[in-house]
């Protein structure tokens, strides 16, 4: 029986292999359209070019940008900026461009397997194995112009694995991931209580030090061994490799941390204390009242999902914060001297395609957004938090063509995004087809 | 994108006489009269003509408007309000809001399905907190209405958003108008009749046979009283109705039927599909809460439903929240997710204003900033559907009701 199974699945296979080849043969590649890899160039005539670097002018008007080879050529006003030969000109008129956005915390990359709740620190846990590159919610993201996310795991548990930074609107994961591993996801509390029979803030912060303690002398024994020829490797051990990343300030810690005393143990146990680079990637509640110590400890700040703090008398009460009236949260830490300063969505809590709305919302309620902090936010700073700002987040010559078009603004909502590119490559339209957002 | 063509109209219209029908006057204060010269950017009047004036000048005297143009030397006797560059624009009118009692609750009298003896008013607390953020969002005029738990859930107040004063201080109209919920939850779940939609038509035709028998036989019947100024075109009728049936069926009884004053209230889910043939009936729509349909309608866009309305030819559409399924401060941002989805800015600024006020009968009051009507302003520090900008400070009936340099509340 079990060989007749055997011949019947070589027989399918022999009938298979011609049909597949030939259906192969039958689709060539395309040619590359402009700006693409490989593709001729592309130039693009706005009225407005938000470029956002991370300092000096913000914005070129009436401007060129030039796209080759999926990167970002150039971008200069209209009249200082020649035009090479051979490249495809679209004038958009009184539209505006913009860097893609980047979503320092979501989980909707593909499937929701994202906490595994056995142990309360998993370092070597991955989530970029639960990536769907072209994914329902991604499709909608794009749409709205988030092109890139820090996918991670829950906070079911303090340490819920590594997080992966990809891009939304690519087909194929190795065209998607920008890098893995993205971060390590630590929640610091306010989630993580609830595991099995439940455990307090002490406990908790004692078996995370012990955790930390023990994958940083890791790191330093490799570190120590790199630096020395002839000395003995020592032993391979896959759940703390994610630290050597960590020292050698390859990855980041993300946080989920939001009220004072949980994000107080943030900055003073992740930063302080072990020397890790390390984000808020969870700004909400009553945190912003530490804004000068992160800003001494230069942890940068990204805020949301709830971006206010309101005056109510329920739970939040017990983070000692009762303002009279409604707070902006990200406005609060600008005014403590936060500059380093994003928002996020934790998609799906907040929508992965209303990421800008959290800027407007921030900007409502108080943010100064006199030099674009609101556009920049979702931007150039996630970008540098993440350490990936030489790929992406400013539309600056040698980056990533990650560019949206946008009939205005993007952060008054009446706008829409009406066109998408990553990598040089247009992954959104809707001019050839339904509006997604 | 909200002044441009209006910006020209200004220049030619600025020294005709408003609709109202009173001209602005720039007569020294009387003595013993209040009045206050505000200075600003830029007025959005929301008038007949659109007039836009940058800068601007408003007078207000003993709590209406005395004059609203451009900027000319104050007359003696007034107080003057520099705003520098704000822009002001007349209150926001709500006319489906639930927010009288302060809350969810005594809104909804389930024992029987119409109860036109009912009134709102008498669980209306003024200045009570959510009031006050409806304040302090640009919301000045609010219907206060029961809910929809009945076919007819009895009659709503017309007041203002004061964030203090008296019942007498905040009322406009009481009754201001009925309430009537056509589908979608007055649904009878207590085992008599009205499980169906043929149940609850039937409910509402027997009730209408009944008043409109009292007006004939002029029987006094202090149940029916109000109900009968509803069938005189007396009082408006603001019903609750949604879906591509609901909708059609309230435009169908109450509009080519009994020839009310309805407005078509919600005009949610896939209600929008009707659209061409609503406008063509002449019912008022007022939209909300829910302003865009990507669900029910399965064709993977988004829809926004003002615009479908506004596309169908709709005049006088106007925006709800239902608050607070939308928080009441939240009105103006039914207009810029309206315009997001398609709608002209501009119109959805007047579909928060004067729109709403019209199709109520209270225009002549409030819904835009004209020459002798009540002086109800909100002072933005940018274009008022752009989330961005935030509300300064809020006048009603020409009193400071909100000030945001005392305390930003929204």
């Amino acid at each position: 029986m079990a060989r007749s199974l055997l011949g019947f699945l070589a027989f399918l296979a022999l009938l298979g292999a011609p049909a597949r080849s030939q259906t192969s043969a039958q689709t060539p590649a395309r040619a590359p359209a402009a700006g693409e890899r490989g593709g001729p160039g592309l130039a693009l005539l706005a009225r407005k070019v938000l470029t956002v670097p991370f300092e000096g002018v913000q914005f070129v008007d009436n401007a060129v940008l030039l796209v080759k080879d999926g990167k970002i050529e150039a971008v200069g006003t209209k009249a200082e900026t020649a035009i090479p030969a051979g490249y495809q000109i679209v004038d958009l008129g009184d539209r505006w461009l913009m860097p893609g956005m980047i979503d320092l915390h979501s989980h909707v990359a593909g499937t929701f397997d994202i906490n595994d709740m056995v142990y309360l620190c998993n370092p070597g846990l991955r989530v970029s194995c639960s990536v769907i590159p072209e994914n329902p919610r991604f499709k909608v993201a794009v749409a709205a112009g988030v092109t890139t996310v820090l996918f991670i795991p829950g906070s079911g548990v303090n340490m819920s694995g590594q997080g992966v930074l990809v891009k939304t609107g690519l087909d194929r994961y190795e065209d998607a991931v920008i890098r893995n591993p993205g971060s390590l996801k630590i929640a610091q509390a306010g989630n993580p209580e609830g595991w099995t029979v439940g455990v307090g803030r002490s406990f908790m912060n004692f078996d995370l030090r012990q955790v930390l303690r023990r994958g940083k002398a890791y790191a330093e024994r490799w570190k120590a061994h790199d630096a020395s020829s002839g000395s003995e490797a020592p032993e391979k051990n896959f759940d703390l490799e994610i630290f050597r990343a960590l020292l050698d300030k390859k990855a980041q810690i993300s946080t989920h941390t939001q009220i004072f005393q949980v994000v107080l143990t943030t900055l003073t146990m992740l930063r302080r204390e072990f020397g890790f680079d390390v984000f808020i990637d969870h700004g909400e509640m009553a945190g912003y009242k530490l804004a000068a110590l992160a800003v001494e400890l230069g942890v940068p700040v990204i805020s949301g999902p709830r971006e206010v703090e309101v005056p109510t008398r329920t739970f939040i009460n017990w983070t000692g914060s009762n303002p009279e009236a409604i707070l902006g949260i990200a406005a609060e830490y600008q005014k403590g001297g936060v500059k380093m300063l994003g928002f996020n969505t934790d998609a799906p809590v907040v929508p992965e395609e209303e990421l800008p709305i959290q800027a407007t919302v921030s900007v409502h309620y108080g943010l100064d957004d006199s030099q674009v902090e609101s556009v920049r936010g979702l931007t150039i700073i996630p970008a540098i938090t993440a350490g990936i700002a030489q790929r992406v987040g400013s539309l600056e010559p040698g980056k990533d063509a990650d560019i949206l078009i946008v009939t205005g603004d993007p952060i008054d909502p009446r706008n829409t995004v009406e066109r998408v590119f990553i990598d040089g490559r247009s992954v959104y339209d809707i001019a050839k087809e339904k509006r997604r957002w | 994108m909200v002044m441009r063509a209006p910006a020209v109209l200004c220049l030619c219209l600025a020294a005709a006489c408003s609709a109202a029908g009173r001209k602005n006057s720039l007569a020294p204060l009387p003595a013993g009269a209040d009045g206050v010269a505000i200075l600003c950017g830029k007025v959005l009047t929301v008038d007949d003509g659109d007039q836009i004036f940058s800068p601007g000048m408003i007078l207000v005297r003993d709590g209406k408007l005395a004059y609203v143009g451009e900027r000319k030397p104050i007359p003696e006797g007034y107080r003057q309000l520099d705003l520098g560059n704000a822009w002001a624009t007349p209150g926001m009118v709500e006319l489906h809001s639930h927010i009288q009692t302060g809350g969810w609750g005594d809104i909804n009298d389930m024992v029987i399905p119409v109860n036109p003896e009912l009134r709102a008013s008498a669980g209306l607390r003024p200045a009570n907190p959510l009031i006050q953020r409806a304040c302090a969002g640009g919301v000045t005029t609010l219907f206060g209405i029961p809910g929809s738990g009945t076919s007819n859930s009895g009659f709503g107040v017309i007041y203002k958003a004061k964030t203090s004063g008296t019942y007498q201080d905040v009322v406009v109209r009481d009754p201001g108008g009925m309430k009537i919920a056509q589908s979608y939850n007055p649904e009878r779940q207590a085992g008599d009749l009205g499980l169906t939609r043929a149940g609850l038509w039937y409910i509402l035709e027997d009730l209408n046979h009944k008043a409109i028998g009292a007006i004939r036989e002029k029987r006094k019947d202090p149940a029916l009283a109000n109900l009968e100024r509803v069938h005189e075109r007396d009082l408006p009728v603001l019903i609750h109705c949604a879906g591509s049936d609901g909708f059609p069926a309230a435009a169908r009884m109450w509009k080519l039927e009994y020839d009310t004053r309805c407005v078509l209230s919600h005009g949610c889910f896939d209600a929008h599909a009707t659209a061409p043939w609503i406008v063509a009936t002449g019912a008022p729509v007022n939209a909300g809460p829910r302003t865009m349909d990507y669900v029910v309608t399965h064709n993977g866009a988004i829809t926004g439903t003002a615009e479908k309305y506004l596309k169908a030819g709709a005049k006088d559409l106007s925006l709800n929240t239902d608050s607070p399924v939308v928080p009441q401060e939240e009105l103006f941002l039914q207009g810029t997710v309206s315009a997001r989805f398609g709608a002209d800015a501009y119109t959805m600024l007047r579909a928060c204003t004067i729109h709403p006020a019209r199709v109520f009968g209270i225009a002549d009051r409030v819904g835009s900033l004209e020459p002798g009507k009540d002086a109800d302003i909100v002072i933005r520090s940018g274009d008022p559907l752009d989330p961005r900008a935030r509300v300064e400070m809020v006048l009603i009936d020409g009193a400071v009701q909100y000030d945001a340099s005392h305390g930003q509340v929204f």
